[in-house]
């Protein structure tokens, strides 16, 4: 029953099929199956995506119906690990998002899919985030890494904003800070302070692996 | 009399039927009836309202009825004028005319390396002065040719840039918006006595932010015309074909027109086909592409249907350097755009995409403008140019035409020389140097700078420009939006002997 329930929650995501992923996570829960092995399952499937992507077998439509699929599976799961005090173990913690002002996502979300097939928890707080909702964020998830996309030249220096906030709520020092976006190029991340940038996002989950030293 | 660009004197090209230009029609009077569109602005959606559209205050959506889309429609004017600092500069916007207008680079790029990087306040208002110069650039889109330059902090990026080319160029000048930018590009506009084409700006799908109604609000009081724009990605934020990309564009753009009309009937409106397929490796739009040409195409078949004037925009190529993709990019693009009846077309100097622009690349793209605005002028055929007579007159071997009168004045009109082509004999072109039409490129930009002198401002406009421009400084260093590290930047920058223009 247990290897059934999780091969169905593979199989969703790697179908791009968000409602069937969100049942059969909630039926893993129902059979009491180990929360963690439903998460690694679940990477495991994203990566599967990723490296068909990475390989060029696979699109961004394939990727961002498995990222939803998985997004739409992943709280169901998270509340199960939270509600049993277990521990996850992963690569490490992501924040995401793009800045204040953009709406683009796509970057953003080819990021976050990659990092999560990588191993690192990510969670994703969508577009249009403003400084205040990305320190919360920090706040709330204790990330070892904030990732900010912007694609618009005019949204840019939102993320210098960003981590102008950090610095005045004394959270600066506690993360790293990853940029990336149409807009953004290293004299810019450098100008800025952030800790890193990379041009793609195959290279951005480089970038945070040594970020972190991993 | 207006700039008189260039004139398709033959039938469009038209790739649907008409009853598929009636299903993509009676497809956006659906779409603008049952989606309806998001409209982030209380003042406009009392508007909406008020001509009986369904508005639904909560979530900000509006409704409009197909008698009114149509009313308003036919309410825009099917051409408009729109004048200039030099009145011969001004545009005659609609019809079988069509213009090329400046394409715009975030950066520029380093010509050996291909590295992009921010132009210097020179480079910028040098560009301009070659543009100003080159007989196919018919007007300046917004923010050409940097979005911004060294030392300009981006809230000032916008204003910068239209000062610089109203102080450089008198052609025709068009705006964007940004932070009440449009403010202040009002009052340069109208302290100079011209008038701007300001910019109406969808967010697809279906969305009309608050910023990009304030702005249409204010250009269209101001009474000044206004480019109404979305910017699909198909495949992203439209639907991945191209006729459901073309439904969904077409309820954008004319909710924004229905907008404009309703702030003030018989606005002078100009709609825009802006839109790419999404490349599905990258998530960026393929500028370059042919399904981009074909949706142009049909968009402008319906866009004729309705007697708008027509800007297709975007003859931006994916590649980062003028080599043979950017050629075949550019020239797919302005060609079928044209041949379809676009009025205005932006091309002159765009490398790669809306991230690099740079003015050798500026002078190529005069050559191509010069190529398919020939081709769009077509062929005379009347007594002389049939030329029966003289080919009876000539007869067969050994007669010739080269020392013929008729050749000598007919062959200037006939033929388009480019200016930046290699077309030497193999001897000709090794014992020259072996050089492109990047190096004849790179001569004829020196040659410009050194012989072309802009006509300036009034000392008086100067002033006034000088003046609007330190109040937008001081609005936003109010509020907040340039640091005192820009701002002490910026200063400095403004030291320089020759400032405004190094």
């Amino acid at each position: 029953m247990s290897a059934e329930i999780l091969e169905n929650l593979k199989k969703t995501i790697i179908e791009y099929d968000s409602e069937g992923a969100a049942s059969w996570a909630r039926k893993a829960v129902q059979e009491k199956i180990d929360p963690v092995k439903a998460l690694d399952t679940m990477t495991a499937a994203i990566k599967q995506v990723g490296d068909g992507f990475a390989r060029g077998e696979l699109w961004l439509p394939e990727l961002v119906g498995a990222a939803d699929a998985m997004t739409s599976a992943t709280p169901i799961i998270e509340e199960e690990i939270k509600r049993r005090g277990t521990k996850r173990e992963s690569l490490g913690t992501v924040v995401i998002g793009t800045v204040y002002g953009d709406i683009h996502s796509i970057g953003k979300t080819m990021v976050a899919v990659l990092l999560t097939a990588d191993g690192f928890v990510v969670n994703d707080l969508g577009i249009n985030v403003t400084a205040e909702n990305f320190v919360e964020g920090v706040k709330r998830y204790s990330p070892d890494i904030l990732a900010m996309s912007a694609l618009m030249t005019m949204t840019a220096p939102e993320q210098k904003k960003v981590i102008a906030t950090l610095k005045k709520e004394g959270l600066r020092d506690k993360v790293k800070i990853m940029v990336g976006g149409g807009a953004i190029t290293q004299e810019f991340a450098d100008s800025i302070g952030a800790d890193g940038y990379d041009p793609t996002a195959p290279g951005a989950v480089k970038l945070a692996r040594r970020l972190i030293g991993k | 009399m207006a700039l008189k660009g260039f004139t398709r004197n033959f039938k469009p090209l038209e790739i649907l039927t008409e009853e598929e230009v009636e299903a993509i029609h009676r497809g956006t009077l659906e779409v603008l009836w049952v989606t309806g569109v998001m409209v982030g602005h209380e003042r406009a959606l009392k508007l909406f309202e008020k001509n009986g559209c369904m508005v639904n205050y909560d979530e900000m959506r509006v409704r409009i009825p197909p008698a009114l889309v149509e009313e308003c429609i036919r309410k825009a004017p099917s051409s408009f004028h729109a004048k200039a600092r030099d009145c011969k500069n001004s545009l005659m916007v609609g019809n079988n005319t069509l213009y090329f207008g400046v394409a715009p680079g975030t950066q520029t790029v380093d010509l050996d390396t291909w590295k992009p990087r921010v132009a210097t306040r020179k480079e910028n208002y040098d560009s301009i002065t070659v543009l100003d110069a080159l007989p196919t650039v018919h007007f300046f889109s917004p923010y050409t040719p940097y979005f911004g330059f060294e030392g300009v902090p981006p809230c000032m990026a916008m204003l910068e840039s239209l000062a610089s080319r109203i102080r450089n160029s008198t052609k025709f000048q068009c705006v964007g918006f940004s932070n009440d930018s449009e403010i202040f590009a009002i009052k340069m506009a109208q302290a100079v006595g011209i008038e701007i084409l300001g910019t109406c700006a969808m967010a697809p799908p279906l969305t009309i932010y608050r910023d990009a109604v304030e702005s249409t609000f204010r250009f269209v009081e101001a009474g000044l015309p206004i480019r109404i724009i979305s910017g699909q990605a198909m495949g992203g934020t439209a639907p991945a074909t191209i006729a459901g990309g073309i439904v969904i564009n077409n309820a954008e753009v004319i909710a924004g027109l229905v907008l404009a009309q309703l702030i003030k009937p018989g606005t002078r409106v100009l709609v825009k086909d802006f839109s790419s397929p999404m490349n599905m490796s990258t998530g960026a739009p393929a500028f370059g592409s042919i399904e981009a040409c074909l949706h142009n195409a049909a968009s402008n078949q319906i866009f004729r249907k309705y007697g708008v004037p027509i800007d297709n925009a975007t003859c931006y190529p994916n590649s980062k350097m003028p080599d043979y993709q950017c050629g075949y990019e550019k020239t797919s693009r302005v060609l079928i755009a044209g041949l379809s009846g676009a009025n205005t077309l932006l091309l002159h100097g765009s490398v790669h995409g809306e991230l690099t622009h740079h003015t050798i690349q500026a002078i190529l793209d005069d050559d191509l403008a010069g190529m398919i605005g020939r081709f769009m002028e077509g062929i005379a055929v009347n007594d002389e140019t049939l030329a029966i007579d003289l080919i009876e007159e000539v007869g067969p071997i050994p007669g010739h035409f080269l020392n013929k009168e008729h050749t000598r004045k007919w062959w200037r009109l006939e033929q388009f020389v480019p200016k930046a082509a290699d077309r030497l004999t193999y001897p000709e072109w090794m014992d020259t140097g072996k050089k492109s039409c990047l190096d004849y490129a790179k001569e004829r930009m020196e040659e410009i700078l050194a012989t072309h002198k802009p006509t300036p401002l009034t000392p008086s406009q100067e002033g006034d420009v000088e003046r609007i421009l330190e109040e937008a400084r001081k609005y936003y260093e109010e509020r907040g939006l340039m640091s005192e590290e820009e701002m002490a930047t910026y200063r400095e920058s403004m030291k320089s002997p020759n400032y405004p223009y190094e």
